[in-house]
């Protein structure tokens, strides 16, 4: 499976934070998506940059764009970390590890915890990769500037009054 | 009356009943995914709005923008799966006039969020159908569309 600019996104369909079954697409619901597949609450890495979108969730909430994270956390772990966090988007669940083969993000690394590799998406409403990134060493995942330049290039691209 | 964008649907609130379509009782235009589909029987909806027609707000006064945001944060979260639908109440495209949560079982009600805003009644319903909640965090409505409905999508 190739996860690459250009690409179309796996119709991924999980169960959220509160156990209720989600599909990417409708979570996206035409706008934008900032989707980030995250090791697991207890990464102090993933703690670090989850509190950076965390702030960054202010200017999602105004400018029609979306997070979706996903984690081998179970739901109520997931629900749990999310109000710690202050997160008010969405986290999905693959505590069976349903997705994580299929999309080839394992991190071989972690034989513990058998989690996803920290990697970022960026995609357009209809789930077309823009953007990819490999977060494994923490300085590729993105920035806060980098999703505001890719949900900017995006927005241009989708929104017909964007000018 | 305002005109009705697309995604939405009337819903009239006498103070004691909730009728979908424009009246009898005071018309708010809601979320129309949450009159769309099979509905479902024997719920409860908290309807946190007054028929008194000068109970309103803008939608961006901050309290407006706050409790979208605690809905998203923890009563959704509170709810699971008991949760069917939720819906703010908009009376044209910048006046917020309620919201009304709906669920399965009673839950407690006293922490529903929209009450800090307009009071709640407690009504049974037959009207409303399961709508997946918003996936956040966007809070903004869609030309016009009572929150969390409407769409940019073609």
């Amino acid at each position: 499976m190739k996860l690459e600019p250009g690409e179309a996104f796996p119709a991924l369909d999980l169960p959220d934070h509160t156990g209720r079954d989600r599909r990417l697409a409708e979570l996206a619901a035409g706008d934008p998506v900032a989707l980030l597949f995250s090791r697991g609450w207890w990464c102090p890495k993933e703690q670090r940059h989850l509190r950076e979108l965390a702030a960054l969730q202010d200017e999602f909430e105004v400018a029609y764009a979306r997070i979706v994270v996903v984690s081998i956390d179970a739901p109520e772990v997931q629900a749990a970390f999310r109000a710690g966090l202050g997160a008010r988007f969405t986290f999905l669940s693959d505590a069976e590890r349903r997705w994580l083969p299929r999309l080839g993000l394992l991190e071989e690394s972690d034989t513990l915890h058998e989690p996803y590799r920290p990697t970022a998406f960026t995609l357009r409403p209809d789930l077309t990769i823009h953007r990819a990134y490999d977060g494994y060493w923490y300085w590729g995942r993105p920035t806060s500037e980098d999703l505001r330049q890719d949900m900017r290039a995006i927005s241009r691209t989708v929104r017909e009054d964007f000018r | 009356m305002s005109r009705l964008p697309r995604g939405a649907a009337w819903l009239a609130f006498d103070g004691s009943g909730l009728v979908a379509g424009a009246g009898p009782g005071r018309c708010f235009m809601v979320d129309a995914r949450c009159l769309a589909g099979e509905p479902v029987r024997g719920a409860f909806a908290h309807v946190c709005a007054l028929p008194d027609p000068d109970a309103a707000l803008e939608f961006d006064q901050p309290e407006v923008q706050q409790v979208r945001r605690d809905a998203m944060a923890w009563w959704i979260p509170l709810l699971g799966a008991s949760l069917v639908c939720i819906t703010t109440l908009a009376l044209d495209e910048a006046r917020y006039g309620g919201a009304i949560t709906v669920t399965r079982e009673p839950v407690d009600w006293d922490d529903d969020p929209f009450a800090r805003i307009f009071p709640g009644t407690l009504l049974p319903s037959d009207l409303f159908c399961e709508v997946a909640p918003p996936a956040g965090p966007v809070v903004e409505r869609y030309a016009g569309v009572a929150w969390p409905g409407g769409t940019f999508a073609n």
